[in-house]
């Protein structure tokens, strides 16, 4: 009796490990890499919260009742850096097929051999995207544009400031909110104060640095949460950075609580890409949803739904739209930003930041 | 005929045979125990020792500043904080947050905890599930409680200003004493179930005789009942001080980027500037300081015990 019991105990430990190994070395099917075009799925992965939404009612729902047969799995990330980790982590087998992420990250993303190059002959909607949207090696274009804004109290400023040096205003000390890098808001803002200081950000940022520490004081926080605009529309701050697309969109949200605009000293672009990865497990499938996320009618719809600009030169926008994406026409004051220079500045200035800049 | 009265020449082949069987009967035991205890090991090798032997040699690349990880063997990862001043301080601050919030938690922990132990009452168990309840939330739910508690327009501020005890509402938030209130609250039942079962020794009638023989309240509690909880309170705060060194959501979200520890430091490297081999070095830093503190605590406990 007792060896019996015994041996069905060993079985149950047996049955237990096998399951155990079996959970952890689950994955999808080699069957489903050759794909189909038209079928399948395509595992996505992009930004969470607001976008994640937006993009799926306004992109990837009219993608599905296009192509009824391909079934895309949307993973959600808070930053590209994040995307840019869980793509890392999965490069010897990957199970993403598309990543939409900041051009800042996907460059990494591309010299890391993590993207597939693309071209016009897979993706027909590549040559509505203009040679300045294309990424010069020919990897992911630009999927849609912004730009970083200025987030404001409509009850404080009845009238939108006109100058980022309204942060440094004494009057409103203790209530801004400012993203510290590496958040690319903050990024943005050391180049911006740098450009209003005089300096070649590329050469130095003493001026900036020294400019931040005369703001640092004044910011309530420097992680805001739950995100920039919850903090200003509760009330808990009256000023912060923000980008121009989710601003007007809690701006709408909150019932004008909240507004967001461009101040005349320049701004930043923040430009979205998307991205084909390399050994994509659903490639075919994965190519046609980006020829979609590339069609007029999506970049259009997403327009609408989060005010983020059009990469292709097909997509026409309505008049009260157009007015609130970021303009692409050269007509605003852009600080650039230069990918390549981000990319080796960002732990410098994040340091510069920590050490320097932010006080207890 | 009994068993007593059995010959006693056949007893030696039994032994013989009792001793195989036993060793049998070992044997089979070990091997049980064995399969019993495989799927807990297969489990504990692949969600813990595996990903921590990854990390120990993912510490040992080169990160770049684009986030690509040259795999190499380089002791710069360990150098850079090792001989940083601004590490040594985030390791200070890690520390110190760490023995600040486990000293608050026990204090504030111990009296509901020695309450709940010596309670008789018939609702001691409905009590202990009460004390505890605040587990069945996530620390990232009551730190945005916390937040909201403790904010510029949150209660305390809106209370003592209404109460014309203040002007100007208290900075409660974004900073390390938001960070210790909120860490405090979220790790008292841990805290109190750490104290409840390390008061084994703790008795009543120990109490009652030195009180019979003249001991004053007072004396009482520092002389008997005291000790007797040391080893308890020890535990308890051993447990908050790990679990305060190494968490992340509260002070990220109560310390507003104004709060420097291990654990942010980690996260940042990870996921803001890519360089995994660096924050896995920050992570072995990390698990050495947990190291030796648990050595302190054996010692410590030993002491006490002998």
């Amino acid at each position: 009796m007792r060896a019996t019991i015994k041996r069905k105990m060993a079985a149950v430990a047996a049955l237990s490990a096998a399951m155990l190994a079996m959970s952890g070395c689950g994955g999808s099917s080699d069957a489903a890499k050759a794909g189909s075009a038209t079928s399948g799925e395509v595992n996505l992965i992009a930004y969470s919260g607001v976008w994640q939404d937006q993009y799926n009612a306004a992109v990837i729902e009219p993608f599905k009742a296009k192509y009824p047969d391909i079934k895309i799995n949307y993973a959600s990330k808070r930053s590209s850096a994040e995307m840019l980790s869980a793509l890392q982590g999965q490069k010897n087998s990957p199970t993403t097929d598309v990543a939409i992420m900041d051009n800042s990250v996907s460059t990494t993303g591309n010299k890391q051999g993590l993207f597939e190059k693309v071209t016009p002959d897979a993706i027909p909607n590549l040559a509505n995207v203009p040679e300045k949207f294309r990424d010069k090696d020919g990897y992911g274009p630009v999927a849609m544009l912004d730009a970083v804004g200025l987030v404001y109290d409509t009850a404080t400023f009845p009238k939108a400031p006109d100058s980022w040096n309204v942060l440094w205003d004494p009057a409103y000390a203790g209530k801004i909110n400012v993203n510290a890098p590496p958040s690319l808001l903050g990024l943005s803002l050391t180049a911006i104060t740098s450009k209003m200081q005089g300096e070649d950000y590329t050469k130095g940022i003493d001026g900036a640095v020294a400019r931040l520490k005369e703001l640092a004081p004044s910011v309530q926080t420097f992680a805001p949460n739950p995100d920039e605009y919850q903090n200003v529309i509760t009330g808990q701050t009256v000023l912060g950075l923000g980008q121009n697309a989710r601003g007007q969109f809690y701006s709408d949200q909150s019932n004008k609580k909240m507004g967001v605009t461009f101040p005349k000293e320049g701004t930043v672009y923040q430009i979205n890409t998307v991205n084909l990865v390399k050994d994509a497990p659903h490639s075919a499938a994965a190519t046609t949803f980006i020829n979609y996320a590339l069609s007029a009618e999506a970049q259009t719809a997403f327009a609408k739904a989060l005010f983020y600009a059009p990469s292709v030169t097909n997509a026409h926008l309505p008049a009260d739209v157009k007015a609130r994406v970021v303009p692409t026409d050269g007509s605003l004051n852009i600080v650039p930003l230069d990918v390549d220079f981000l990319s080796s500045a960002r732990d410098k200035w994040t340091d510069t930041w920590k050490r320097q800049i932010i006080t207890k | 005929m009994t068993l007593l009265e059995a010959p006693a020449a056949p007893e030696r082949p039994r032994a013989k045979n009792e001793g195989q069987l036993e060793r049998a009967t070992e044997r089979r035991n070990r091997r049980t125990y064995l399969a019993l205890l495989l799927p807990g090991l297969l489990g504990l090798l692949v969600s813990f020792v595996f990903p921590l032997a990854y990390m120990v040699r993912m510490s040992f690349n080169q990160g770049s500043p684009d986030g690509v990880i040259v795999e190499t063997f380089t002791l710069d990862t360990y150098i850079q904080p090792l001989t940083d001043p601004y590490y040594w301080k985030v390791t200070l601050d890690t520390f110190q947050m760490g023995v600040t919030v486990g000293v608050l938690c026990v204090l504030v922990s111990y009296p509901v905890a020695l309450f709940l132990a010596r309670s008789t009452s018939k609702y001691r168990g409905l009590l202990i599930a009460i004390a505890i309840a605040p587990l069945l939330t996530s620390a990232v739910v009551r730190t945005y409680g916390w937040m909201v508690i403790l904010g510029t327009n949150g209660l305390v501020n809106s209370s003592l200003t209404g109460l014309g005890l203040i002007d100007t509402p208290l900075k409660l938030t974004n900073n390390m004493a938001g960070v210790t209130i909120g860490l405090v609250e979220i790790f008292m039942p841990y805290a109190i179930l750490a104290m409840i079962s390390g008061f084994g020794r703790l008795s009543p009638q120990l109490e009652e005789a030195a009180g019979s023989l003249g001991a004053s309240k007072f004396k009482v509690f520092t002389r008997v009942t005291l000790p007797l909880c040391l080893p308890g309170l020890l535990t308890a705060f051993l447990l908050v001080f790990v679990l305060s060194i190494s968490t992340f959501i509260t002070p990220r979200l109560l310390g507003g980027g104004s709060v420097q520890v291990l654990a942010t430091e980690i996260y940042d490297q990870t996921t803001g500037l890519l360089n995994w081999p660096f924050a896995a070095a920050l992570s072995v830093i990390l698990l050495v300081l947990f190291g030796l503190i648990i050595a302190v605590y054996q010692r410590l406990t030993r002491k006490i015990g002998g």
